[in-house]
């Protein structure tokens, strides 16, 4: 099953919610829409479902306009925020209801409901009602109810969101665990950045209603496209500067006082060109004593946390406050305020973005 | 509530005169219900049980009693079903007419029942209504439907929308998303809405004085009669049995509440 967007947009009144929005999904991709609250990934995944229409742009299944249907006639299966399981019935009875929609003889019913309570590992629970069981349990039952009727299409708003960190967690892994096992296309809805990128094949970033970026979790890590994706997607340092130099391979960026040799996306970029370089945290060394890089800068401590795996270090320079990730096993130095070291990174480590940041 | 200011003494005391103020005049009615006398009073010198049999083995009490209960369970039908309708229609709708539609539903509680009354006087005497069970069934039903529209709209309003999406994303018809998800979701409301319509049409007389002569005698009018043409004190007996009937109801109303809310 491959679902396709072309120019889906959605606005209320004079507010544009989603802008234009292609995609298209291949068949067995666990999809992540994600985006911070107000970025129209709620409204994409409801226009999808049917339960919003469109203001333009259609909707394909198969090559087939879906663009009109009612949510009934799509056969999706979907997992609310918050579940949305019916209070009044046990969990075998939720888990059946669109077997019991479509009519399906009660004996083979019952048989597939075992099978999708079992698929949860919550066949225990079968008689209770969804306020006997604990957030974590909801969730299942809600994802074994959204496919026991086997559908092509699994959706997912914010499946995990209500749950606490360590449960969220063990969730993703199951999830992520379903999705392997019984392949099918999940597209799933959340602002939770490390979800994403544990859960899914590709992730759309979503910005006021715009697909900023797409791709493989790793592709917008390593090589995010704009401002906006290197800062939602983890945490980056910006360092602002001008193309002076262009030698074979990489690039002289002036920034400030500094010439920095940059060498990714150095085919980007022209002589003079202002460019943005987004610079991970954890892509910064700190020197040893005599020790050389690309790109080296004195700094001074203003701030650190420990984090357990490692350290959060805010440094001021001559190109302003940088923070750094440093890992806590042998650290090349014990963090204290005030203290004078040397930062380097290669001409590898940063990307040039192009600059989105418009607040 | 934990954290709340503690109620004081005056608090507490002024609450125990306006239940008093409440009860009391409904709790008079027991011992005179048990009254030797031959009139209605104060039992003298003992109890007795004589007007309960009197009335138990009165034709006339006791075809009140039924007629009253057929004209309530008629009504009570007709308003549960009216009123539920309307409830479901006005909630999906939500628009400017429906708000007034929904102004206009309550107007039986608003109006005064005597001008309701005269007006359903008039109407009735060009359908020959007048003076027939249906006659009364529908005047108490239709005057029952804001009681029902109230309770089920409160039902209604607590229900989650994102059960109904959910239930359509599975690809429940409207008929199916009506029997299996809402009208489950707010039977304790309709049932609600259902004994208060019951009580409306069991202890109504106002309207029943104006379009009822000789063949509907329900039981509050023959209370009225019985009051006006002779102070027998049979009538404490009926008025025990409807206060015990009405309590029976509120107490299956509180269950049902209680069952909702848990």
């Amino acid at each position: 099953m491959t679902l396709e967007l072309h120019g889906l947009a959605k606005s209320y009144g004079g507010f544009v919610a989603v802008e234009g929005a292609d995609l298209k999904v291949g068949r067995g991709t666990f999809l992540t829409l994600l985006g911070p609250s107000g970025s129209g990934k709620t409204t994409i995944l409801s226009m999808i479902a049917g339960f919003t229409e469109p203001t333009s742009g259609q909707i394909f299944l198969d090559g087939r306009e879906v663009t009109q249907e009612p949510p009934e006639k799509r056969q999706f299966g979907m997992v609310f925020q918050g579940y949305a399981l019916f209070p009044h019935m046990t969990v075998a009875e939720n888990v059946a209801f669109p077997l019991r929609v479509r009519g399906m003889a009660k004996a083979e019913r019952e048989e597939k409901v075992k099978g999708a309570l079992d698929l949860v590992q919550l066949s225990r629970f079968a008689d209770r009602l969804p306020k006997q069981l604990s957030g974590g349990q909801q969730q299942r039952v809600a994802l074994a109810r959204a496919l026991v009727f086997e559908p092509a299409l699994l959706l997912l708003d914010e499946p995990l969101s209500a749950l606490d960190k360590k449960l969220r967690a063990e969730l993703q892994e199951e999830l992520r665990a379903l999705h392997r096992r019984i392949g099918r296309t999940f597209i799933n809805v959340t602002h939770d950045q490390e979800e994403a990128m544990s859960l899914s094949d590709s992730v759309a970033i979503l910005n006021h209603g715009r697909i900023i970026q797409l791709g493989a979790p790793e592709a917008l890590y390593e090589q995010p496209r704009t401002r906006f994706v290197a800062d939602f997607l983890g945490k980056s340092n910006f360092l602002p500067g001008t193309v002076r130099e262009v030698t074979q391979g990489a690039l002289g960026v002036q920034v400030g006082a500094l010439r920095i040799r940059q060498a990714a996306g150095a085919a980007k970029a022209p002589l003079g060109a202002s460019v943005l370089l987004s610079l991970r945290p954890e892509k910064i060394q700190v020197l040893e004593e005599g020790e050389a890089a690309d790109n080296v800068l004195e700094a001074r401590v203003v701030s650190w946390s420990y984090l357990g795996a490692g350290y959060s270090i805010i440094v001021d320079t001559a190109l302003g406050p940088l923070r750094l990730a440093m890992s806590a096993w042998r650290a090349p130095f014990h963090p204290a305020e005030g203290a004078a070291i040397r930062l380097g990174w290669s001409a590898e480590a940063a990307t040039i973005v192009e600059d989105d940041d418009v607040s | 509530m934990e954290g709340a200011y503690k109620p004081g003494w005056f608090a507490r005391s002024t609450g125990l005169i306006v239940a008093l103020y409440l009860v009391l005049p409904i709790l008079i009615v027991l011992p005179v219900s048990l009254t030797d006398q031959r009139f209605l009073s104060l039992p003298r010198e003992t109890l007795s049980l004589q007007y309960y049999r009197n009335l138990f083995s009165s034709p006339e009490w006791f075809s009140s009693i039924l007629q009253s209960f057929w004209i309530a369970l008629g009504s009570t039908t007709l308003a549960v079903v009216a009123g539920t309708l309307f409830a479901i229609a006005a909630w999906r709708l939500d628009r400017r007419l429906v708000n007034l539609m929904r102004a206009l539903m309550l107007l039986p509680l608003i109006v005064p029942s005597i001008v309701y009354a005269i007006g359903l006087y008039r109407y009735f005497r060009w359908w020959d209504l007048l003076d027939r069970v249906l006659g009364v069934i529908i005047a108490h039903g239709v005057t029952a439907i804001p009681y029902v529209v109230i309770t089920v709209s409160t039902a209604l309003a607590a229900f989650d929308p994102r059960l109904e999406q959910a239930a359509r994303g599975m690809g429940a018809s409207l008929p199916q998303l009506l029997r299996w998800v809402i009208l489950p979701r707010i039977m304790p409301g309709i049932v609600s809405g259902a004994i208060f319509a019951f009580i409306h049409s069991w202890d109504e007389l106002v309207i029943v004085l104006f379009i009822a002569s000789r063949d509907v005698f329900t039981l509050p009018r023959r209370i009225w009669d019985g009051i006006n043409e002779n102070v027998d004190p049979t009538m404490a007996a009926v008025a025990v049995l409807l206060v015990v009937f009405t309590v029976l109801l509120l107490l299956a109303d509180l269950t049902v509440r209680k069952k909702r809310d848990s």
